[in-house]
């Protein structure tokens, strides 16, 4: 009986061994496997540790860890580290190394210390895995990230300064540039009604032409500071009846419509997301110039409709006007282009870019369609629709 | 001051060819007796005050409308608010900034600082006019100011 349970108990050892062997084998495969004695020295390291740290197993053993110590941690952390393992307690972290050539490692390690029956520290069992890779991404990374946000706050600096410039140079146009045409224009007037009776009627023509220039001029410089400002100010969205503003800009243009038979079709309009003071621009600007562009209809017809999309909310103002050749669309929206001659529609031309930036800073687009000398629609669209 | 009638308007304007425009137009209001001119904002301060700013006790000079444009020399409008609004004397004298700025910031700093009135100076030599005599004849002949018997 007595050999056959020693057998059996063999076989077991064996098998018990075995199995450890096998545990080794793949743990040696993947980490990197240090143990030292409780002094530290090490009395045992694997293939890896060896090849990481570039020293022969010759030159580790009964070494202690200093010998790959890369001065990189304080001396806090190193003691940490002792206290935490020299009380029995297992330390995790991730520590650099330096090898034998001088160059650097990381190692994500795991010490396992293993007491005995007093309870003092036997031996400890460093388990680490390479992470240099991981960390010099990280780094990277990191380095990067910093770059980024550096370029971020020179480029938000130039810009800050930018608009400053641009903010001066509007405040010395708004005041600057209008003192002397006032005067152009004031003088102008002082001598017709001062002197009037002494001069010729081609003189007193002529007068009034330099009056119409300079107030043209003024009305330029208007259009234009309200249309640099728009890139500066804040949008101030909320919900916006779009009826409302229509009535409101339709109220301001009254003067406009003076004497004229106007068929007016206002649909109903959805309302929208965004800054009612800047869309009722939009609005003023379109409604005037279909008013200005009817001006020779015996009946001018202007409908005002939109439609949901499940992006965008389209809005349109369409007219039987004198519209304009389509090969010329594209030019429509920039600053200072006209399409018609002064003496016959006046205006400074600065209307449908104004129309284009409001739309832009609401996320949407402008776009015109026209018949020339049957009328022309112009449209817009505001971010925000079915979908949102 | 050699003034034999006392200056009821004070106007405050740097620039010469508005200067002259906007005395035609108080002229042609019929206010033209009662204005004295600064040319810049120490003058106006000056004026009203005495000179370097009197003494806290002196009484300031008795105006019914200051006329300010805000782009002055040396001390600019909205320093000129600042010290009479903020000086017991004076802080009754109404004060209308006539300006060729529109900017919302010059506008807002300008109420904050307790100006009357805010009229942007148009191109139209027209609505100029209109616009000053209006002021003039509102604040001279409507309003009611303080201690006139």
């Amino acid at each position: 009986m007595k050999t056959a349970d020693n057998r059996q108990a063999t076989l077991q050892l064996k098998d018990a061994l075995k199995e450890l062997g096998d545990l080794k084998a793949a743990l040696d495969e993947h980490a990197i496997v240090a143990i030292t004695d409780p002094q530290g020295k090490i009395r045992y390291a694997n293939d890896k540790f060896c090849a990481i740290s570039k020293y022969s197993r010759e030159e580790l053993i009964g070494r202690d860890h200093r010998i790959i110590n890369s001065s990189h941690h304080p001396k806090e952390f190193i003691r940490n580290l002792w206290a935490t393992i020299g009380q029995g307690k297992v330390w995790h972290g991730e520590i650099k190394n330096r090898a034998k050539d001088g160059s650097f490692y990381w190692v994500d390690t795991t010490i396992v210390p293993f007491l005995d029956g007093e309870g003092r520290p036997r031996q400890y069992v460093a388990i680490r895995a390479d992470i240099t890779e991981r960390k010099r991404a990280e780094d990277e990374v990191r380095n990067l990230n910093a770059a980024l946000e550096q370029r971020v706050v020179e480029r938000t600096a130039q810009l800050e300064s930018a608009n400053r410039e641009l903010e001066a140079f509007s405040y010395t146009v708004s005041h600057d540039l209008r003192a002397p045409l006032r005067a152009i224009d004031g003088f102008s007037e002082a001598v017709i009604e001062d002197f009037g009776p002494l001069l010729p009627d081609e003189g007193k023509r002529y007068l009034r032409t330099i009056r119409a220039g300079a107030q043209r001029m003024g009305a330029l410089v208007d259009d234009l500071l309200t249309f640099s400002r728009l890139s500066r100010q804040p949008v101030q969205k909320s919900q916006v009846d779009m009826g409302q503003l229509v009535r409101d800009a339709l109220e301001e243009l009254g003067d406009a419509q003076k004497n004229r038979r106007i068929d007016l079709r206002v649909g109903d309009l959805l309302p929208c997301l965004g800054d009612a003071s800047l869309l009722k621009l939009v609005w003023i600007n379109l409604l005037s110039n279909a008013v200005k562009f009817t001006g020779k209809r015996e009946v001018a017809i202007i409908e005002i409709g939109c439609s949901a999309g499940r992006h965008a909310t389209h809005y349109y103002v369409r007219d039987n006007g004198i519209g304009f050749d389509m090969r010329h669309a594209e030019k429509l929206f920039g600053v200072f282009q006209r399409l018609h001659r002064m003496e016959d529609y006046e205006g400074t031309g600065v209307g449908l870019a104004i129309v284009d930036r409001i739309v832009q800073r609401h996320g949407g687009r402008g776009w015109a369609e026209a018949v020339e000398g049957q009328g022309a629609t112009f449209h817009f669209t505001v971010e925000g629709g079915a979908a949102s | 001051m050699t003034d034999v009638a006392p200056a009821r308007v004070l106007l405050v304007e740097d620039n010469p060819q508005d200067l002259e425009l906007t005395l035609r137009a108080l002229r042609r209001a019929g206010l033209g007796a009662d204005v004295h001119v600064a040319r810049d904002g120490v003058e106006a301060l000056d004026f009203v005050l005495g000179p370097g700013g009197g003494s806290g006790a002196a009484p300031a000079r008795r105006l019914q409308l200051i006329l300010l444009d805000l782009k002055l020399p040396k001390c600019d409008g909205l320093e000129v608010i600042s010290r009479l609004k903020s000086d017991p004397r004076t802080r009754a004298i109404p004060i209308v900034v006539l300006t060729s700025s529109r900017e919302a910031s010059d506008v807002a700093r300008s109420y904050q600082l307790g100006a009357n009135s805010y009229v942007v100076k148009p191109v139209e030599y027209d609505r100029f006019s209109n616009a000053v005599a209006q002021a003039g004849l509102y604040w001279l002949s409507v309003n009611q100011p303080p201690g006139l018997e």
